[in-house]
């Protein structure tokens, strides 16, 4: 966006995350068109496979670099606080992969989200090109994105469920310990429990997802109000712009330092650690 | 002044989405802080019990926060399609 060229009344932030859909850099049939998002998990994906085996295949030491540490950090992070605090001993050589899979995915998603990249819809002409301009987009702030994870931990919870109690005794376990027998007096009562119990276990599937969507968008959309703000209104069009300027530009500069170095790991935190939860208690109920 | 107008829908709009977000706001607001003063009071109990607190705190403030998300959520949901 250019300053004198734009009215504040043309800023629309969300446009960024909805209108890319119509314009797929590759059109494909059923819906798999290639567009922003797939770029951007691709980008993330790659990181996230090839920055690990880097820093492996360059040769641990006994004394760690600084890259050696901070991986060292994060698979410990990733074993010890997400893993060990949800998933049986027994257990974790099975799913420890996967989760911690989730968070480094799920972080470098996040970060590379934060990080202008010219992938905008809107173009810029230079020397006779048209590049597309600078934005910052996130593949988790996409629903699609953040319900596929979620639904790969539903369905290896129910999975995993069934297979170490039988289909019965798993159904059995998401009762509460300590309800009456069933009896004509206490159905009803029981009745009410399991359909909560069901809601809840359903419920999971929203909450999961949209955790994790809504702060990335949410994120996204508070820097872009405050910074528009500062460029739009303190670029000299409202009668008192400095004070847009000045409130605008540190506390978009502010909100961005917190997503960055905060809510983007803390989130991967989040969706890991409730993924180890979820699989853990339904392997071992009681506890 | 029917209420078609797009100007009154805009203002409409407008103060929904503010109000909707603000209102959810107020109960996840209340709830993080219960989360961090627990934590930081336990913490001041039992000093060697950091560690594993900081992941429940964590843990907590997340499933709170999230609260705030519905609240905005239904709010663009509002939003986009009135």
């Amino acid at each position: 966006m250019s300053l004198p060229l734009l009215a504040a009344s043309d800023f629309d932030p969300v446009a960024e995350f909805t209108n890319f859909i119509d314009h797929p850099y590759v059109d494909l049939p059923l819906g798999l068109d290639i567009n922003k998002a797939v770029i951007y998990l691709w980008i993330s994906g790659l990181l996230a496979v090839v920055l690990p085996l880097l820093i492996i295949r360059r040769g641990l030491k006994a004394r760690p670099d600084g890259a050696q540490t901070t991986a060292e950090i994060v698979y410990d992070v990733a074993e010890n606080q997400i893993a060990r605090a949800g998933l049986p001993e027994e257990n974790m050589r099975t799913w420890f992969p996967y989760v911690a899979t989730l968070f480094v995915f799920i972080w470098m998603m996040n970060l590379i989200g934060f990080i202008p990249l010219p992938f905008a819809d809107e173009h810029v002409d230079l020397w006779g090109l048209s590049i597309p301009k600078f934005q910052i987009y996130a593949a988790t702030a996409n629903l699609s994105v953040t319900l596929t994870l979620t639904l790969c931990t539903f369905f290896i919870q129910h999975f995993e469920g069934v297979r170490h109690n039988g289909p019965l005794g798993y159904l059995k376990s998401w009762m509460p310990s300590g309800l009456p027998k069933f009896a004509l007096k206490t159905a009803p009562l029981l009745i009410l429990i399991a359909f909560i119990e069901v809601i809840s276990q359903l419920v999971r599937l929203v909450s999961l997802s949209f955790r994790l969507f809504f702060n990335l968008l949410a994120g996204h959309l508070v820097i872009a109000v405050f910074l528009g703000i500062a460029v739009l209104l303190g670029g000299g069009q409202a009668v008192f712009w400095p004070v847009h300027l000045l409130i605008g530009l540190p506390m978009g500069i502010a909100i961005f330092g917190l997503e960055f170095t905060l809510i983007a790991g803390l989130q991967a935190f989040i969706f890991a650690s409730l993924s180890a939860i979820y699989i853990g208690g339904a392997i071992h109920p009681d506890h | 002044m029917a209420l078609t107008d797009t100007g009154l829908t805009d203002a409409a709009k407008a103060l929904e989405l503010g109000l909707a977000t603000g209102f959810g706001a107020i109960g996840p607001g209340i709830g993080v802080g219960f989360i961090f003063g627990k934590t930081i009071e336990s913490v001041g109990r039992q000093p060697e019990l950091r560690g594993q607190l900081q992941g429940l705190m964590w843990l907590g403030f997340a499933l709170t926060e999230a609260i705030v998300f519905y609240a905005l959520g239904m709010a663009f949901v509002a939003f986009s399609i009135v």
